[in-house]
């Protein structure tokens, strides 16, 4: 086999076309993963917010929370449904809460507003969702105009910040008492607020938009979704919160992933011409070594194989940058808009194993398919000829 | 022949090469016009709203609704435009439905007044007897014209929808199918009669309605008959706010700010990618002409000639890669996606098509690039000296 510095040196000497070669391979291998890890943000957010013991209450026929709305009096036969966990005083672990949003002010200087959504939560909210923490200020006192706000919302919005109020009504000011924590999940987007607040203000006597539950275990859904949903007088709907946040976010996920794979797939593309017009001219120029080294007893094969790993280090090494880049995303939030409910979720770009290998396998193929076809010239000259060029 | 003739000649000796390069811009420049087109097609709304509309909102959230009564108030400020005596102000409330055989198809249901509906947003085309129909029938919808070619729906129909909102089953006769002067007005909504919803046992409270859509004498006084607006109601039980369409739209618009600002740094990506391919295929050129331009520089041809045959080179290779990619893009994007789009995502994207203006910016900057790529191996052209460049070998 040919030595590898043969290769390493031969890139060194066509610094401006190696280098030319190696910014376009990462540039495709930055777009690739980027689009990859958002993708993969959003994906963890929803498996966040979802716990598999948890189902969601909605009535029939209507697609989010939002639009959903449940009458008082048939919440208490929900939450006397079969397999509802009780905690140690033997009150069953849900309750019914009203999902609204409210438009709020960017406070990035912008004059922008987007949609904030405003959860009125019962007192034990932190029980139904254990995953939540405070983790500045403390928990807002159940029965007032105290509420938390998710961390990822902190400071988006005019208010919402420690210490600073925002308006459910007017002359109704609510105070933001502590910033909590859900595991990374879409609820850290959210204003958890008192639930008979909500309701006040918002004129929803009598109602709340949907409940959620908590099971005994994720076996107890059927039977319950069974019980609940075969009373007809209740029109209502079970799902499993792992399926509710999965629906909620499906459309925004998918049209990640696609777009950046149609924009990965031009940028390969390009990038595939761009290492093909190197290294065949590469190829063209070095004739005479080729000539050479099979002159002194390297075989086709040798020349074919050492042709192309050139290549191919060459765009595993743009790879690399390309992957290093993309990992710097990881700092950047991005806000993508919930259908559902007409607010913003915040996502983290999220940098996965598998999205290093694809990254880098991606980089090696784009080097394979630039390379092999000049390889193969380059194997297939005869030594008599390429010498004498 | 001149100097840049002998330039383009230039482009001709390596023939697969200079294709490639071709290519791989047209590649870059296809994707550049898919990306602008997206945004373009996003802004154009925003951009075409009418200005001498506003519209009212409650102030806290788009799920509270505003007292009926307050469009007689708003129609009696001055400022409000008047037809015939009757002030310019229509109303509608989102509903929410879909077709219960085809759940997860996605389109826009508004309630509204059909009597002030079609003069507030007369841009909207309608068969005259078709819009006479939809106004005298209660249970009447007028329906866009992608909506209705998407369900197969035709003037005489009856369909039944289910309320996501409003639960039920909701029976509507489609009267019209409506298109619009303005490439901007979502083609792929249903309207039907506020009447129709309100007087429904599952529209509670009674006489509310979601927003309301004013229009202005002059649209310089939009402003500040917004604020009038929003001071009158400040002391009523509902507040609300006022913004122009156009602010309505933008605040729409805000919600994709991330997205749209995530298609501006691919964009720039692209362009990089134009000028390294086509740079990196200059500098191999002129790499490998090295002796000849030696020859040339001996016979007396100077440095800047020499550049001129590199950039010469550069900007018709440019050329030829826009001129590929904006042929490509014409085909996939106006006649593969466009219609598909505006069919089925027609309410984010109303209009899917390359502007005219766009096609000569790629092309401009297509050759730009090109420009901009043959800097480096042009400056390097014309600083060989004649000896050296003789001297090398190949």
């Amino acid at each position: 086999m040919i030595p590898l510095r043969y290769n390493v040196r031969s890139l060194l000497v066509r610094r401006t076309t190696s280098l030319a070669t190696l910014i376009g391979v990462a540039l495709v291998v930055f777009v690739l993963a980027t689009a990859l890890m958002l993708t993969a943000g959003i994906d963890k957010t929803l498996a966040a917010s979802g716990s598999s013991d948890h189902v969601v209450v909605l009535r029939k026929g209507s697609d989010a929370e939002m639009a959903s709305s449940i009458e008082t009096s048939a919440l208490s036969m929900v939450l006397a449904g079969p397999g509802v966990k009780k905690d140690s005083a033997g009150k069953p672990i849900g309750s019914g809460e009203i999902v609204t949003v409210i438009l709020g002010d960017k406070a990035d200087g912008s004059g922008g507003v987007s949609n904030v959504l405003v959860r009125g939560v019962a007192d034990n909210v932190m029980e139904l969702r254990p995953e939540a923490h405070v983790i500045e200020g403390r928990p807002a006192r159940p029965g007032s105009d105290e509420v938390i706000i998710g961390r990822a919302i902190r400071g988006r919005f005019k208010g919402m910040d420690l210490g600073q109020h925002f308006d459910l009504k007017k002359n109704r000011p609510l105070t933001v008492v502590g910033v909590f924590e859900d595991g990374g999940s879409s609820f850290e987007s959210e204003v958890w607020a008192d639930v008979e607040t909500v309701r006040s203000s918002f004129g929803r006597e009598g109602t709340v938009t949907s409940a959620t539950v908590t099971l005994d275990s994720p076996s107890k859904h059927d039977a319950f979704k069974l019980a609940v949903e075969q009373d007809k007088r209740l029109g209502l709907e079970v799902l499993r919160e792992t399926t509710y946040y999965e629906k909620q976010s499906e459309a925004t996920s998918m049209l990640m992933a696609v777009l950046g794979w149609v924009i990965s797939v031009f940028f390969i593309i390009a990038a595939v011409i761009g290492a093909f017009i190197t290294m065949n001219t590469a190829v063209a120029h070095r004739k005479r070594e080729v000539g050479t080294l099979r002159a002194i007893g390297f075989s086709r094969r040798a020349i074919l194989m050492s042709f192309t790993l050139e290549c191919i280090v060459l765009a595993m090494t743009g790879a690399a940058i390309g992957v290093v880049l993309a990992s710097l995303m990881s700092f950047v939030r991005f806000s993508v808009i919930n259908w559902a409910s007409w607010s913003e979720i915040v996502f983290t770009f999220q940098m996965t194993p598998g999205i290093v290998v694809t990254s880098v396998v991606v980089g090696g193929m784009t080097g394979l398919l630039g390379g092999i076809i000049p390889a193969f010239r380059a194997s297939r000259m005869r030594p008599i000829d390429a010498l004498r060029a | 022949m001149n100097l840049a003739t002998l330039g383009v000649k230039n482009v001709a000796r390596h023939k697969g090469r200079t294709a490639l390069t071709a290519i791989g811009i047209a590649v870059a420049i296809v994707l550049f016009m898919l990306m602008r087109t997206v945004v373009l097609s996003w802004t154009g709304a925003v951009d075409a709203s009418a200005k001498d509309r506003i519209a009212t909102r409650h102030k806290v959230t788009f799920i509270m609704q505003l007292p009926k009564r307050y469009v007689e108030d708003i129609g009696n400020m001055p400022g409000v435009t008047k037809v015939n005596g009757v002030p310019q102000v229509t109303w509608a409330n989102w509903f929410g439905a879909k077709d219960p055989n085809r759940p997860d198809d996605f389109f826009g249901t508004i309630a509204t007044d059909p009597a002030t509906f079609l003069s507030v947003y007369d841009e909207i085309i309608v068969d005259p007897a078709q819009a006479t129909a939809w106004k005298q029938d209660r249970r009447g919808a007028l329906v866009g014209d992608s909506l209705a070619k998407k369900f197969g729906w035709k003037v005489g129909d009856k369909v039944v929808l289910q309320g996501t909102i409003f639960p039920g089953n909701w029976e509507f006769n489609i009267d019209g199918i409506y298109t619009a002067e303005r490439r901007t007005v979502d083609r792929s909504t249903l309207w039907f009669h506020w009447d129709y919803l309100n007087e429904s046992p599952v529209f509670k409270p009674k006489d509310m309605v979601g927003w309301i859509i004013t229009r202005v004498d002059e649209p310089g006084q939009s402003a500040a008959i917004s604020k009038k607006i929003d001071a009158m109601f400040d002391e009523r039980d509902t507040q609300t706010v006022t913004m122009s369409e156009k602010a309505l739209n933008q605040s729409f618009l805000g919600f994709f700010s991330a997205i749209l600002k995530a298609v501006d740094v691919v964009t720039f990506a692209i362009l990089v990618i134009i000028v390294l391919i086509l740079g990196n295929t200059i500098a191999m050129g002129v790499r490998e002409r090295t002796a000849e331009y030696g020859c040339l520089r001996a016979i007396g041809f100077r440095g800047s000639h020499l550049a001129a045959f590199v950039v010469g080179e550069s900007v018709t290779i440019g050329l030829l890669g826009g001129l590929l990619g904006l042929g490509i893009s014409w085909l996939l994007v106006n006649q593969a996606l466009g219609p598909f789009i505006e069919e089925n995502m027609g309410g984010i994207l109303p209009h899917f098509r390359i502007p005219p203006e766009l096609a000569l910016v790629g092309l401009g900057i297509a050759m730009l690039l090109a420009l901009l790529a043959a800097v480096w191996p042009a400056y390097r052209a014309s600083r060989l000296k004649v000896v050296d460049a003789l001297r090398t070998v190949e």
